[in-house]
């Protein structure tokens, strides 16, 4: 089920008023939640939900057995159990056929011809979200930052809870189990509150998101014809229209969770505000970045084990985190480009004594973050390679505006996104508590005009951009 | 959720409901007032002018990008208008065809292609290009409730009519692109020297289409194609049904498919897709699909002396 679907619409009222009517239990409410999460997930394809329930029953289980275990070794024994059952699920699901299709290139390439070794596999949508949840979950325990969760409906609402069940944010057990293992409540801050990020977040998605990807899907199919200029364009719309397809799918989910009495971590703050990569890090994708951190970075050793270390744990981390978008090269790119920015960056400070650059550092950051959405968007390497190609040999000339209402409509909703995103920067009060800025009536009138706004801008529904991993 | 809580909710829902519905109105009837006055630009001008003169011209083109930009109306003369639009395709050109007035003698030119024909996925949502025109106009409005296109919010948020298109109306309310007394609905392609290479490289192109994989005709298209021939059987118009010359079209299945059923329909079809097959001449092209301004010359001469010989 979409958060931007008719479906969406009629489904999110429907469980709130069941889920209040049963305030008096928060079990029931759990109960509700865990079976209104499976419809929501089903709705797209209910044979997948086998894959959810196989790592939440693994992760329960395991979870209970890392606590109870005697010594490290044993501990560490049973959180292999969950490594390998969640690692094993994206493994087969997702990277399968990358590694089948790049193992019989290799070996075609050194004159072994091998059979086609791909399989026709359906990637199960949100599959990488749910399995980092759980295995944090189980790493935690090992950690012995948090004790194994005994309540089984509690467990298995964590994993699945619908809000962010199937493209975040990843929310650590951490934070999310204590509060689905106690009563919840709603009070009016939630509810303004909540109620005004899920209406930014749609609009941000279909309004804005949308909106650019028109210009940006017509100006990359025929990237072969279209110049540098228009294909540059095209990719700063696009660094745009990810940044507000996803932040407004986390709004949407921070909103709605918000109205189960519900406190999500937030997953993106102002991101393109940011004069180091570093920093673009701290505020892009979260609950993504700081998983990446804890669970493989420092697991790695981060930069406790010297330099040279250092700079090979950041770069692994973020060859590992590309690979986890996606099974192909261009991921592994996006997030090498990254790695080495991010180590270039560590290296730079430590010798300089800095902590950060000055207001250059805006136009670096965004130039690299730029470079690399090329390899993010592009289907293929040799799509990227010719659109870097194009820019490198200064191939640029007049700009194709095809459907001149959807690249106006496009530009001019892309700056009011920008224009609120100044407002919310300089008023210091973060987009999730924003709503609170708002009386009733106010509170009304503003998301009366976001309806309006989505009615009079609203291009073709899209999937979020962030389903395809 | 205490009682404070849930009165606050219900309260901002009400508040929301009543304002989002007000100003919904409130913005309706003002693009209305403003959208009726706009005779230029295809976000609703060329539509206004359209209903405007439809019922005064001797001549009319219907179809899409490609009977827009492909018949040249000045050949025809000034009592001809050419309402070609990008995007649209058989249901749209149906249900502007149904808006004309049965009695008035009249030669109506509907160009089809063969791509909404003999598509699985046309689903004759281009009727969406006259949703300005929803709760405006009763026919159009009867037309796009039967065609299961419009939104279910469209039928409370009037204002969805002109979604996608306020910027366009609003640009030729205060400026006009030209003057529509002079224009006919033709719009030629132009290809800049510039564009040459571009264009060059456009039509060295591979074609794709699976000819294999055409066999049936796409109901929905067949059925606004019949509601055309229930047209013509009651009106006193000549009708003569067209395809535009394409780029090495790859496949020769789709044509004659759709020339026997329009043959079936008892409807005149000149299919003119290969009129340029044997001219190397890339300076008649836009792209593959749409001639240049000199293209649409050449087969628009031709078409003319095609439909005199029809007529006669």
């Amino acid at each position: 089920m979409l958060f931007n679907s008719i479906e969406y619409l009629i489904f999110l009222p429907i469980v709130f008023i069941v889920y209040w009517l049963l305030k008096s239990n928060y079990k029931y409410q759990n109960i509700l939640l865990l079976i209104s999460s499976y419809v929501f997930y089903g709705w797209w394809d209910y044979r997948f939900l086998s894959l959810i329930i196989f790592s939440s029953f693994i992760d329960y289980f395991v979870g209970k057995k890392i606590e109870k275990a005697n010594g490290k070794e044993n501990k560490k024994r049973w959180l292999l159990v969950s490594l390998c059952s969640n690692l094993g699920l994206l493994a087969i699901f997702k990277y399968y056929n990358f590694f089948a299709d790049s193992f019989a290139s290799t070996m075609s390439t050194l004159g072994w011809e091998v059979n086609d070794l791909t399989l026709n596999i359906i990637l199960p949508v949100g599959i990488s979200f749910y399995t980092f949840q759980t295995l944090s979950y189980s790493i935690d325990i090992y950690r012995e930052k948090i004790k194994s969760c005994k309540d089984i409906i509690a467990f298995f609402t964590f994993v699945s809870l619908f809000p962010q069940l199937v493209a975040g944010p990843i929310e650590r057990a951490s934070n999310l189990i204590p509060q689905i293992e106690k009563r919840r409540s709603l009070n009016s801050t939630l509810v303004k509150t909540g109620i005004f990020q899920i209406f930014i977040g749609l609009f941000r998605k279909v309004a804005i998101a949308d909106n650019l990807g028109v210009y940006v899907d017509a100006a990359y199919a025929n990237h072969e014809i279209n110049n540098g200029s228009t294909l540059l364009i095209a990719t700063i719309f696009y660094a745009f229209q990810i940044y507000f397809d996803f932040s407004g799918y986390s709004d949407i989910a921070i909103g709605s969770a918000k109205l189960f009495g519900f406190k999500f971590n937030r997953n993106f703050n102002l991101p393109y505000f940011s004069k180091t990569l570093t920093e673009f890090w701290r505020k892009w994708h979260m609950s993504l970045s700081y998983w990446l951190r804890d669970y493989l970075y420092i697991s790695l050793g981060g930069n406790r084990k010297g330099e040279i270390l250092t700079y090979r744990n950041l770069l692994l981390t973020m060859l590992l985190g590309g690979l986890w978008h996606g099974s192909s090269w261009n991921f592994i790119i996006w997030g090498g480009i990254h790695g080495l920015f991010l180590s270039f960056e560590k290296f730079t400070f430590s010798k300089l004594k800095i902590n950060t650059f000055n207001a250059f550092g805006f136009l670096y950051t965004f130039i690299v973050v730029l470079i690399a959405w090329v390899f993010f968007r592009a289907v293929d390497l040799n799509t990227a390679i010719n659109i870097l190609g194009k820019w490198i040999s200064l191939e640029f000339g007049p700009i194709f505006i095809g459907d001149i209402n959807a690249f106006v409509n496009g530009l001019l909703l892309a700056v009011t996104g920008i224009l609120i995103d100044l407002k919310i920067f300089s008023s210091k009060t973060p987009l999730e508590d924003y709503g609170t800025k708002f009386s009733t009536i106010r509170l009304s009138v503003v998301v009366s005009v976001i309806i309006l706004i989505i009615c009079l801008f609203y291009s073709t529904a899209e999937n979020f951009i962030y389903f395809q991993f | 959720m205490d009682s404070k809580t849930t009165k606050k909710l219900i309260k901002i829902v009400l508040l929301v409901l009543v304002i989002s519905y007000t100003l919904d109105k409130l913005i309706f009837f003002g693009l209305n007032t403003i959208s009726d006055k706009v005779m230029t630009g295809q976000s609703i001008g060329k539509l206004n002018q359209f209903l405007l003169v439809k019922d005064s011209v001797d001549i009319l083109v219907f179809g899409n990008s490609r009977a827009n930009h492909h018949v040249d109306m000045n050949l025809f003369g000034k009592k001809s208008y050419n309402m070609g639009m990008d995007g649209t395709g058989i249901a749209y050109s149906s249900t502007l065809i149904n808006t004309l007035s049965k009695d008035k003698e009249q030669l109506v030119i509907v160009h089809i292609d063969t791509k909404d024909f003999f598509s699985k996925n046309y689903n004759g949502k281009d009727i969406n290009g006259l949703k300005t025109k929803f709760n405006r106009n009763v026919y159009i409005t009867d037309v796009l409730n039967k065609s299961n296109q419009i939104p279910f919010f469209q039928n409370i948020y009037y204002s969805i009519n002109y979604n996608g298109k306020i910027i366009g109306i609003i640009k030729n309310f205060i400026r006009p692109g030209y003057n529509f007394l002079e224009y006919n609905g033709y719009d030629p392609l132009l290809v800049r020297d510039d564009q040459k290479e571009i264009r060059d490289l456009i039509l060295a192109q591979k074609n794709t289409v699976d000819c294999e994989s055409i066999n049936e005709i796409n109901s929905i298209a067949l059925s606004y194609l019949q509601s055309i021939k229930d047209f013509v059987e009651n009106s006193n118009k000549e009708f003569i049904f067209v395809t535009s010359p394409t780029f090495n079209d790859p496949c020769e299945k789709d044509n004659k498919l759709l020339a026997k059923t329009l043959r079936e329909l008892g409807l005149t079809y000149l299919d003119r897709s290969n009129l340029f097959a044997n001219k190397n001449d890339n300076d008649l092209w836009k792209d593959k699909t749409h001639l240049s301004k000199k293209g649409a010359e050449s087969f628009s001469i031709n078409l003319k002396k095609e439909l005199q010989k029809v007529i006669n």
